[in-house]
């Protein structure tokens, strides 16, 4: 039964993914968006990964959606005319893609997807991945936190605004 | 429960590391230091960074012939990564001498410059030591996207504005490829380390022949041409070439061009060695693909920023051939071959920082006629570089197209090597047709505006002692090389 979860899970995120970017309204996009995020996270938690299925939830779909839909309502991106065709065409994928992601939500809980074939050989938990984070990646996790650092300074610098940059000008004349 | 911190120092061993951590610290202290200097005053940024550049050259060197391991075995200081790591400090150092007057030239004395360049070439050194996949990953990103900053920095020019973001968006994309290609190699695998790859595949035989394998080969071989800027992945090339600041183009075509082989040679000859076949063949073709499109595209060319760019496709291609060759000449000659185009392409880069206007529209075909007479060092240098360019002895071009050629002709590669050399002689017309513009040709100005600036110069010094080096005694550092291949 987990397979089978699996593969619905895996249509779903491909279909919400393909919806998210060929949608024209950017708010729209953004729910297709939080969909593939929501269908992800429950494809690690099938494969034995429940910390990283509850930060794809709440970083992803959670956190930078919501900064997504900041920006798009700051700049207004949203498009002026309105959607052509019958509303049963606009909520049919969004009700097709939120139902399939809630019946395996609700089957993954009743069932225990450790057990049967198809369940994962391996069962991260917070502790082991904290090991394997800070013993086998630490390198990794040095060199990622470093290329944040410098990654600020190079936005930093072309973000910089336009009056720091004239009294610049004025200082070396 | 253990003690997290005796926990975390349990794989450390910093000596591995060492060079990488020697020049962060010190771009961490750059930048500390810009905060307190006055706007636009960098000259002593860009001394400490030199000062950088040497110690970690000497820390580096503690690596040959002592291999270093560790991090859980995701990263090693070895002859390989020593030697690259040399050509790495070399094309930072040489940049780093070129820019200082060139910045302030063009208007923008940036104190983030230097310590940008610092972290690239770290990032650089993480992919030429890094035999885990993700260390390697994460050295590209970290050389990427200090290299997204530099290109980008000129702000207030279109050029430069459309080459960071077009470098950016393309580079991007490119390590999507990369790292799906990395995801479905540790699903065939099931680890990221390189040489455990290795040892797997040779394990199970079966495996090799699997449409994963083989799909992750070549995806992560797309990520890794594109940083080569091996065609069909060459079309970001002339356009950040161009568009970015000279120095920043100058680091580009070497700094990163050398780690994307490094980190190459090391995945396919240590961890994909049991699909030899497969790569060959891909890169085969590729080889020849990229050198015709390099050499013939750069015939059209009268930019010459824009011909540096083409004649850097062509060169990739030429290096390449050594891969394909896969022996002990070929693979050591891409060693020596990626030091010497450090030398020469340099070289010329830094004859262009001075040649240029502010803003850099004389640098046609046609703004350098009479160049040679009016500067005859800076013309003979630029000569000079332009030889080793074609592949005329006694400079380190030929030394280094002779061992790959060489290389490919011992393993029966005897028509690749037979197009490599035709293409040379093609790229003899683009190049030569600078000399003839530079010594045949009556002067239209009097290149008042060209001011030898010493960083500038000793930059060219350098370059010229170093393909004359490389070019008259190419032995010792070949031998080099050949201590430092797997």
């Amino acid at each position: 039964m987990t397979a089978a979860i699996f593969y619905i899970l895996s249509a779903a995120a491909l279909l919400a993914t393909l919806m998210a970017i060929t949608r024209k309204n950017p708010v729209h996009a953004v729910i297709y968006l939080v969909h593939a995020f929501f269908a992800l996270a429950l494809i690690f938690f099938i494969l034995g990964a429940p910390l990283v299925a509850a930060w794809e939830v709440i970083i992803y779909a959670g956190a930078i959606m919501v900064l997504f839909l900041f920006i798009i309502m700051m700049l207004e991106l949203t498009p002026g005319e309105a959607a052509r065709g019958p509303g049963w065409q606009r909520w049919a994928p969004v009700i097709l893609l939120s139902g399939s992601i809630v019946v395996c939500t609700l089957l993954l809980m009743t069932a225990e997807p450790q057990a049967g074939p198809g369940g994962p050989n391996f069962y991260a938990s917070p502790r082991d991945f904290g090991y394997g984070l800070f013993k086998e990646y630490a390198l990794a996790v040095e060199i990622v936190s470093f290329q944040l650092l410098f990654a600020a300074v190079g936005a930093f610098y072309v973000g910089r605004g336009e009056r720091t940059r004239r009294r610049a000008r004025g200082d070396e004349r | 429960m253990e003690n997290l911190v005796q926990l975390a120092m349990q794989n450390v061993n910093f000596a591995a590391i060492m060079p990488s951590l020697v020049l962060c610290c010190f771009g961490m202290a750059i930048l500390l230091i810009n905060v307190f200097m006055p706007r636009g005053k960098t000259t002593s940024a860009s001394l400490i960074s030199i000062i950088a550049l040497l110690v970690t050259a000497v820390v580096s060197l503690q690596g040959w012939n002592n291999p270093q391991f560790g991090f859980a075995g995701h990263v090693a200081l070895d002859n390989f990564a020593t030697f690259f790591n040399m050509t790495f400090l070399l094309a930072a150092g040489l940049t780093i001498l070129m820019s200082d007057d060139y910045l302030r030239r063009e208007g923008y004395p940036i104190g983030e410059y230097y310590p940008l360049i610092l972290f690239s070439t770290a990032g650089a050194m993480w992919m030429a030591s890094g035999t885990d996949l993700m260390t390697i990953f994460l050295g590209l990103e970290v050389l990427s996207i200090s290299l997204y900053i530099l290109a980008g920095m000129f702000r207030h020019q279109l050029q430069s504005n459309e080459a960071g973001l077009k470098y950016f968006l393309l580079g991007a994309f490119s390590t999507g490829f990369l790292l799906y290609g990395i995801a479905l190699l540790y699903g065939v695998a099931g680890t990221t380390n390189v040489a455990d790859i290795g040892l797997y595949l040779s394990a199970h035989p079966a495996m090799i022949g699997n449409p994963m394998t083989v799909a992750g080969m070549l995806l992560m071989s797309i990520g890794f041409l594109f940083k080569i800027a091996a065609a069909p992945f060459h079309m970001w090339t002339p356009d950040v070439y161009q568009g970015a600041p000279t120095p920043v183009t100058a680091f580009m075509s070497a700094g990163p061009k050398a780690a994307a082989f490094a980190a190459l040679m090391r995945i396919f000859i240590l961890g994909l060695a049991g699909l030899q076949s497969e790569w060959t063949s891909l890169l085969w073709g590729l080889a020849i693909l990229t050198m015709i499109i390099g050499n013939v595209t750069a015939i059209y060319q009268t930019n010459l920023k824009r011909m540096l760019a083409y004649s850097s496709i062509a060169h990739a291609g030429y290096a390449l051939v050594g891969l394909v060759a896969a022996n002990a000449v070929g693979v050591s000659g891409i060693l020596f071959y990626m030091l010497a185009y450090t030398f020469m392409n340099l070289g010329a880069f830094a004859v262009l920082v001075l040649a240029g206007k502010k803003g850099e529209e004389n640098l046609t075909l046609e703004g350098f006629s009479g160049f040679g007479f009016k500067r005859p060092f800076l013309g003979v240098a630029m000569t000079i570089f332009l030889l080793s360019l074609m592949g005329i002895p006694p400079t380190a071009g030929f030394a280094g197209k002779f061992y790959i050629f060489a290389g490919a002709i011992k393993s029966g590669y005897i028509w690749l090597a037979i197009i490599g050399v035709l293409n040379s002689a093609v790229s003899l017309y683009y190049y030569l047709r600078v000399i003839v513009y530079m010594y045949f040709k009556d002067p239209q100005e009097d290149y008042s505006w060209v001011s030898m600036h010493t960083g500038a110069v000793v930059s060219i010094v350098i370059a010229i002692v170093g393909v004359l080096y490389l070019g008259i005694i190419p032995g010792k550092i070949m031998e080099m090389a050949k201590l430092a291949i797997f």
